[in-house]
């Protein structure tokens, strides 16, 4: 009688375990496929959009529309658009900027595959300097144009460390002084305040479309298809995925 | 030693390297596929079945591109220790049928269990808020907990393999054990 209370307590205890193995998965897979809970912010220590307000679908057809406005390297008008939402101050942003580089280098000449930068700082995991970083950059942007800006960027994602440990006072003079620009006009960009609102509309935009952290990518095919690049996924999968878009048209 | 002779003894048998071999696969393959489901979806739906499979194998790379070096390390380790504890847990399971309790087994799994979720966890790019740690997190209001951790949330990934470890050894200690009547 004895032994049989002692065993009562454990009799369930695989199968519990078992569940609540499976809860997490399921919790697992629910949570990296819907647009649950972004962490991205502001870049001004407001809470995280997602705790501000309830989420939009998550589709990435909600990418806002490639424009002239836009960051893009390649052609314009190219049958593939890969619009990437990143954070200079993430590494893996860094591992996917080279990536897409070595995409360029193989697509962009032909026309096929353009690359469109957009800005995702994640104020909550590396604060203020990815939004510092982001404002950089878009001033590079309206003081030397599309050049400008890319060479900004590929010189930024080579020089600094990320996670939030670069010394922004140095290396940002470093890089405007290098590629030539004006930097006392810099200077003033730099402290107006004046791209907060771009990329706070990028940032929205990057959360609308299912975006939860960086780098996050979306691949617009020549048919209007939108195919999810979630991560620093590796260069043979995105080439699959350009020979997919455009086999589809 | 004499736990590990167990362990070696056991999945040197075809039945359980098979079911060592499959579980780790899937287990990795979860892990590695995980931020990549809705792509592979959406590609099924819009591909033929070869790009669909080339496409998914070309993701496997991405456990050297998405992943830190120590969170791909922990990964593929959960993956093996997951497969190994499954193999050694169907091995007591049937040659011990007889007098097995489910107080005898019922640690084990809890620590199986738990290994996997706290592996599960760990898995992702933490730092950029990419994955299932953060996006629990998040759901809470506390992502900014992350910044506070020393390896951003990769801890739960090195307690996973820790748990694991100890549920192959307590599972390799029962299998050693002599079946006796305690006094």
């Amino acid at each position: 009688m004895e032994e049989t209370n002692q065993k009562q307590p454990n009799q369930y205890l695989i199968p519990v375990a078992i569940l609540i193995a499976g809860v997490f998965v399921a919790a697992a897979l629910y949570f990296t496929n819907t647009n649950s809970a972004p962490v991205a912010n502001t870049g001004t220590n407001q809470p995280a959009v997602a705790q501000q307000q309830p989420q939009p679908s998550g589709s990435t057809d909600a990418v806002r529309a490639v424009t002239g406005e836009d960051h893009i390297k390649g052609n314009p008008n190219a049958p593939i658009k890969i619009v990437e939402y990143s954070d200079f101050e993430c590494p893996f942003c860094k591992r996917f900027h080279n990536t897409m580089n070595e995409v360029m280098d193989k697509y962009g000449e032909s026309g096929d595959v353009a690359w469109v930068y957009r800005q995702f700082p994640l104020e909550q995991l590396h604060p203020v300097k990815a939004m510092a970083e982001a404002v950089a950059s878009e001033c590079a942007a309206e003081l030397g144009g599309n050049d400008a800006f890319w060479q900004f960027a590929d010189r930024f994602m080579e020089l600094t460390p990320s996670n939030n440990q670069t010394d922004i006072e140095t290396v940002i003079p470093q890089i405007v002084k290098e590629i030539g620009l004006d930097q006392t006009a810099f200077q003033t960009c730099f402290t107006s305040g004046k791209y907060d609102q771009h990329i706070q509309d990028d940032i929205d935009n990057a959360v609308a479309t299912g975006g939860r952290g960086t780098p996050w990518s979306i691949m617009i095919g020549p048919d209007g298809t939108t195919y999810p690049i979630n991560g620093a996924q590796p260069l043979a999968a995105i080439e699959q995925l350009i020979g997919i878009a455009k086999n589809s048209q | 030693m004499l736990y590990v002779r167990a362990l070696i003894a056991v999945i040197r048998q075809p039945l359980y390297l098979l079911i060592t071999t499959l579980v780790a696969g899937i287990v990795f393959t979860f892990a590695v596929w995980l931020p990549s489901l809705s792509l592979i979806v959406i590609v099924a739906k819009n591909a033929s079945l070869t790009e669909l499979l080339s496409l998914m194998w070309s993701l496997y790379g991405a456990i050297g591109s998405n992943f830190t070096a120590i969170s791909a390390s922990y990964t593929t380790i959960i993956a093996i220790l997951f497969g190994l504890n499954v193999a050694l847990l169907t091995y007591y399971i049937r040659k011990m049928r007889g007098g097995i309790s489910n107080a005898n087994i019922g640690s084990t799994g809890a620590a199986s269990a738990g290994g996997l979720v706290s592996g599960i966890f760990g898995i992702g790019c933490a730092a950029c808020g990419t994955f299932i740690f953060t996006s629990v997190l998040t759901l809470f209001g506390i992502a900014g907990v992350l910044s506070y951790l020393p390896f951003g949330g990769e801890e739960f990934g090195f307690l996973g393999v820790g748990l694991l470890l100890y549920s192959l050894y307590s599972l390799s200690k029962k299998i050693t054990d002599p079946m006796v009547c305690p006094i």
